[in-house]
């Protein structure tokens, strides 16, 4: 299994060639310009305690980084299917497990590089505190591990799909469906239904972790493992998700019918 | 036979490069395929013939392993067509969907392909094809940009990438004007030539008439004749390919 870095060279130089992650990475770098600039200029938002602005950031980094990689990561495998490239691909000894992790490793590097774009960002934010290494540790480990498991969600309705249109909108739906939960107040969660949702719910995870780590100053691993464990059960599904749709493509081969 | 086990180690010798046995496809409630049974000698120019939607392109795709019958077997060189790491070094493939990365130029795009089929001195292989194909000049260029032609010659030239031994050719002159018809076919006799196996699917009779030296015919999935021209000109009493065509598609 080495011939996964031919896809993953491929795919980044599309995106260099098309421009297409450059534009996602300048739109990430102005949110973050102009939330820094509200957090610290805004008078409303001023007001808010240290923490509790740093807490606001990381949201709005992970929550901006997933809404690029997701949108990014709908077309990898379904422009292959459009443009009629897969069945080349297909013919050569590329295996499917090559393929998408290639596949993976190209959605993976944009979230590195949204991640890179979002550091000055936090290291200005989180100056003066004693946050900044938390700030930047948690941010990249809940991130990655949200990255991946919509990316593996998105590949695996790739493959049943085969259209970028309803691999997008599909997306977008869970994603939507995810956030706002995630954003209702406390108080709003205090029925079971709502907590078991919290449980099982990747981004509410994200968030109430961010807010242990930065606002209740709960640092270690083991502080937050019941919220990192729910991520990484996240990923698992997922990834046993995607792992039934290549089987499916495997034996179905190019044509659906 | 144990999967992936040639034949030959068996101790029977074949001559048969491709052979498919009683092979069935279905698009739901279509049958695409149904029992068709061929083989294909080395060094062959095999024609493949039949009306629209008679087969040949999932025929083709079946053999090239890129689509898996739901019935039937299946050996290209003597290899299990499932056994893909044998099966896609053996085989070059111009394929219907002819899709392409149009970002990258001609070169880039040849490269690519070499990677992936981890070809040795891969920077002389592409510079040999791209003056074969004639886009030796055009090789910097983005392939967005080429024409239905060049992109068909390309399409040749990334078939030919791994220095096949049996190359399936789906229309490989659609779209090419007069003069370029006659080079891909003075390409392809050199090729035959020397020891490749073409199996060739069109639409364009005299072609067929002109190059192949065995002809199958399809018609709603069956195989309904094969041979030599000579051969389906007894069969059917018709002298020109185009009459012998009718005649075995029942064309009214």
């Amino acid at each position: 299994m080495t011939k996964f870095k031919y896809i993953w060279l491929k795919d980044l130089r599309a995106e260099l060639y098309t421009w297409k992650s450059l534009a996602w990475l300048l739109v990430t770098s102005l949110i973050f310009s102009v939330t820094a600039y509200l957090l610290l200029t805004d008078r409303e938002l001023s007001l808010l305690d240290h923490t509790e602005m740093l807490w606001l950031f990381g949201k709005i980094i992970i929550g901006s980084a997933l809404l690029v990689v997701v949108i990014d990561a709908a077309s990898l495998i379904t422009s292959e299917f459009e443009n009629e490239t897969i069945e080349d691909l297909i013919l050569t000894p590329l295996s499917v497990k090559d393929f998408v992790f290639g596949k993976l490793l190209a959605a993976l590097t944009l979230w590195v590089l949204v991640y890179v774009v979002a550091v000055p960002y936090m290291v200005v934010t989180s100056s003066g505190t004693k946050l900044m290494g938390v700030f930047l540790g948690y941010t990249a480990l809940l991130g990655t591990l949200a990255v991946l498991g919509f990316t593996m969600f998105i590949f695996a309705i790739s493959f049943l799909y085969r259209s970028l249109k309803n691999t997008l909108t599909t997306s977008l739906t869970l994603l939507l469906a995810l956030s706002i939960p995630a954003l209702f107040s406390t108080t709003l969660k205090n029925n079971a239904l709502a907590r078991i949702l919290g449980i099982i719910n990747p981004l509410d995870n994200i968030f109430s972790s961010l807010d242990n780590v930065l606002v209740d100053y709960k640092v270690s691993i083991t502080q937050n493992l019941t919220f990192i464990m729910p991520l990484v059960l996240f990923c698992i599904v997922m990834f046993v998700i995607l792992i039934f749709s290549t089987k499916l493509f495997t034996r179905k081969g190019i044509i659906k019918g | 036979m144990p999967s992936g086990l040639p034949i030959e180690s068996q101790g029977i010798i074949m001559n048969e490069v491709i052979s498919a046995k009683n092979i069935s496809k279905s698009y739901r409630d279509i049958k695409a395929v149904d029992n068709l049974s061929l083989s294909v000698e080395k060094g062959d120019f095999f024609g493949f013939l039949g009306p629209n939607g008679a087969g040949k392109t999932t025929t083709i795709r079946m053999l090239a392993g890129v689509l898996n019958p739901d019935k039937g077997t299946i050996l290209i060189n003597n290899h299990d067509v499932k056994d893909k790491q044998n099966v896609s070094k053996a085989i070059g493939v111009l394929s219907e969907s002819r899709g392409f990365y149009d970002w990258m130029n001609g070169e880039e795009y040849l490269r690519f392909f070499a990677e992936l089929y981890e070809i040795p001195n891969k920077e002389r292989t592409i510079s040999s094809l791209l003056d074969k194909v004639g886009l030796a000049e055009r090789k910097h260029t983005a392939i967005g940009t080429y024409s239905r032609g060049m992109k068909q010659r390309l399409g040749l030239a990334k078939a030919l990438i791994n220095n096949p031994e049996i190359l399936f050719l789906d229309e490989p002159t659609l779209g090419l004007d007069p003069q370029g018809q006659e080079d891909i076919q003075q390409f392809l006799k050199k090729l035959n030539k020397q020891g490749v196996t073409i199996f060739y699917s069109s639409h364009l009779l005299h072609e067929v008439s002109h190059l192949c030296s065995v002809i199958a015919v399809i018609n709603e999935g069956k195989l309904v004749a094969k041979g030599t021209l000579e051969a389906l000109q007894q069969q059917t009493g018709s002298k020109d390919l185009k009459n012998i065509f009718f005649a075995l598609t029942n064309h009214k």
